[in-house]
């Protein structure tokens, strides 16, 4: 036996026993792909096998036999054509002349008596090889667009169908070029080997290569998921997690999570089939996080009948599910599917568990973390709450101290020299700063209620520019000039009186913090359904320093004097407060020494998550 | 008497004068600063713009004074914080004005 020889042999075996594989593979599990490859490899085996008998038992060849084989062969780019139909899609066109095509040869086969003419064979030849190089190319194209172990097996499924070609084309030019025929004979064995073990490699990968294929993509998954529990909620971990399971399986995948006291699995990604939440029913997915067992489903219209349709029109052929689970805790379930049925296979169930439980290990360290800034959060708020009380009550003291002080003086006074005059000045000081004291208790009480979000009453029809010349009024008596431009009057829902608060406060602020001769401007506008309200001062403006931190509880800015501007520093954190809880956002603009501009603005309607029954009032 | 508050600063004022004794005032611990001039006491608040209590403590006795201070705050951590900069005394606002005349006569130095 020649090494020729030996190679062909070596290539009839490999192709007959893919095909024993493949076959084996059909009749436990016959989909459409399994069927088309057991096709597509019983008619190389058929040709080999009815070769290889009649030449070593030297028999004549049985005329209806030579024909049926011929038949099948003649079907091989055509039934390849279908395989590339599995793994990708082939356009309509490109199966209507493959078609075509194999009703030709078939014709002209049958039409031919003995050794049909050259043109004959050139056009079958051509036939033969362009269509395998559409597929390969195909398969090429349906490799790049996916990853992992899918993307792989393409490829060799690719290499597999090139070579393919090129041994029917290389095979088909042999009668051609007598001269070479001996050349041509050994390169064809070759391309044929090389053919037969690049589609074992591609259709029945062996698992060791299997898992070497998934390595890359695992290895990249497991290495980034270190760093998934921090990201900055729990939707982005889920999304990294499915592209990650995705990838690593050359699929896409969607992540359920487990909502216990519901008891239903929600998806944030779902592929269209599934509902976004899910409870006890029989969906495939409930099925197997029910079970708590991984399943595997080549044809899940076919596994879930009741759902065929959906799943043919969203696009979800196979599937692959995994329960996610910690210990006894059911965190969610991970579902991998793929819009063509040959992606996944039995092996890849050790796969989708081991990316599930990847998964667990990274949303159970997000609910730890969580836990903790919830803790955190409280400490913080329990902190705040102790440092508020204590800067109050420190506050309230100071205008405290002046009236016990003074109180016990004039008692004094009243005491020891009956008979001298009031003292007017005196007591003007007790009236103002029981003033002042009254003042803060409201102001408290308003943050506090702010807080609890209580402050925000009744909304009513308010027209804004009537609101702002009311302040303006009522704050003009020191003979500031207090301007309110607006066209038309501007009317929103709001409760009158904290708008009314708003607007008062920024104007006080303005007053307070600018010269006595400067002008204050408030401007109203409507925009696009918004309302936007600028007051401007000339004042002593805001630190840059202090510009973040303005509207928060207690903050003064660094210029401000103490001595001069009185207040407990809640008056923007209150304005903050009210307009946000009308839906709407407060800022300022300032350059120390040239003065400052606090913008609001507010949504002309109700906010929508507190509708009014019955419409506006 | 260093006070940022303006109506303490008066009614303290007429207190002690009343008491016979001459008060200087000054709104935060830089302007104190500046104005000390041997007094025999000094009242001192803590939480103040410009230059705070502590800040004034440590520039005035850097400066190798030796007159008496009477912390003076509304503050809870009031004997904390006189003990944190070498006060002699420390009254918590809202305080007695027998308190603070008591406080001021036991403390004050003599005049030099």
């Amino acid at each position: 036996m020649t090494a020729l020889e030996l190679v062909s042999r070596l290539t009839e075996l490999i192709y007959v026993l893919i095909f024993l594989l493949v076959v084996w593979t059909a009749v436990r599990r016959r989909t459409r792909t399994s069927v088309d490859i057991a096709l597509f490899f019983g008619a190389i085996a058929a040709f080999i096998v009815e070769s290889r008998i009649v030449t070593t038992l030297g028999l004549q060849q049985v005329e209806l036999v030579n024909d049926v084989v011929t038949i099948l062969v003649i079907a091989m780019p055509y039934l390849l054509l279908r395989l590339v139909d599995d793994f990708s899609t082939v356009p309509l066109i490109a199966s209507r002349l493959a078609e075509a095509g194999l009703i030709f040869a078939a014709i002209g086969f049958l039409a031919t008596t003995g050794q049909p003419p050259t043109p004959i064979v050139v056009v079958i030849v051509v036939y033969f090889a362009a269509l395998a190089l559409y597929c390969a190319v195909k398969f090429i194209r349906a490799a790049r667009l996916s990853s992992g172990v899918t993307r792989r097996r393409l490829e060799s499924v690719a290499a597999g169908t090139l070579l393919l070609g090129l041994t029917i084309f290389v095979a088909g030019l042999s009668p051609l070029l007598p001269w070479a025929a001996g050349l041509l004979d050994g390169l064809v064995q070759v391309l044929a080997l090389g053919s037969a073990v690049a589609y074992v490699v591609g259709f029945a990968p062996p698992p060791i290569l299997r898992r070497a294929w998934q390595e890359p993509e695992l290895r990249a998954f497991l290495s980034h998921a270190a760093s998934l529990p921090r990201l900055p909620d729990t939707a982005s971990i889920v999304r990294a997690l499915q592209d990650g399971a995705g990838s690593t399986l050359g699929a896409r995948a969607t992540i359920g999570l487990y909502d216990r006291e519901a008891n239903k699995l929600r998806f944030q990604d779902s592929h269209g089939v599934l509902p976004n939440e899910i409870g006890p029913s029989d969906y495939l997915v409930w099925r197997a996080f029910e079970a708590q067992h991984p399943r595997y489903y080549p044809d899940a219209a076919r596994a879930h009948p009741a759902l065929a349709e959906s799943y043919r029109e969203h696009g979800v052929r196979s599937l692959l599910i995994a329960p996610i689970s910690a210990a006894a805790e059911r965190l969610g379930a991970l579902e991998a599917y793929t819009d063509h049925e040959p992606v996944f296979s039995e092996d890849d169930l050790d796969l989708v568990r081991l990316l599930a439980d990847q998964a667990a290990v990274i949303l159970e360290s997000r609910s730890l973390i969580d836990e903790a800034a919830r803790v955190r959060a409280l400490e913080e708020a329990a902190r705040l709450k102790e440092d508020f009380i204590s800067a109050a009550a420190h506050d309230l003291k100071t205008p405290l101290t002046t009236l016990v002080a003074q109180a016990q003086f004039l008692e004094r006074r009243a005491v020891n020299e009956p008979a001298a005059p009031a003292d007017l000045t005196g007591i003007r000081r007790i009236v103002l700063e029981a003033r002042r004291l009254s003042a803060l208790v409201v102001e408290l009480l308003d943050a506090s209620r702010l807080e609890q979000g209580k402050l925000v009453g009744e909304r009513e029809p308010v027209d804004l520019v009537e609101l702002a010349r009311d302040v303006a009024r009522r704050e003009s008596y020191q003979g500031r000039r207090i301007t309110v431009s607006a066209d038309v009057p501007v009317v929103g829902s709001y409760d009158p009186r904290r708008i009314g608060q708003v607007i008062e406060n920024l104007v006080e602020n303005a007053v307070k913090y600018s010269p006595d001769e400067s002008e204050v401007r408030v401007a109203i506008a409507e925009r696009d359904g918004q309302v936007l309200i600028d007051v401007t001062d000339q004042g002593i403006g805001i630190p840059a320093g202090d510009l973040p931190r303005i509207f928060e509880r207690f903050h003064r800015a660094a210029n401000v004097d103490d001595r001069r501007f009185a207040g407990m520093g809640l008056g923007l954190f209150i304005c903050k407060g009210i307009v946000e809880q009308h839906g709407g956002r407060i800022w300022v603009e300032s350059r120390v020494g040239a003065g400052s501009t606090f913008h609001v603005v507010l949504p002309l309607g109700a906010p929508s998550e507190t509708p009014t029954p019955g419409g506006p009032a | 008497m260093v006070d940022d508050d303006p109506s303490i600063v008066a009614v303290i004022t007429d207190i002690l004068s009343a008491e016979g004794h001459e008060v200087v005032s000054a709104e935060n611990g830089q302007e104190a600063l500046a104005k000390v001039n041997g007094e025999a006491l000094v009242l001192l608040d803590m939480r103040m713009p410009v230059l705070d209590g502590w800040g004034f403590a440590s520039r005035f006795r850097a400066s190798g004074k030796r007159s008496p201070i009477i912390v003076m705050t509304a503050a809870e951590n009031a004997r904390r914080w006189a003990e944190e900069i070498g006060a002699d005394g420390y009254l918590a606002k809202p305080f007695e004005i027998d308190a603070l005349i008591a406080a001021v006569e036991r403390h004050a130095t003599r005049p030099h």
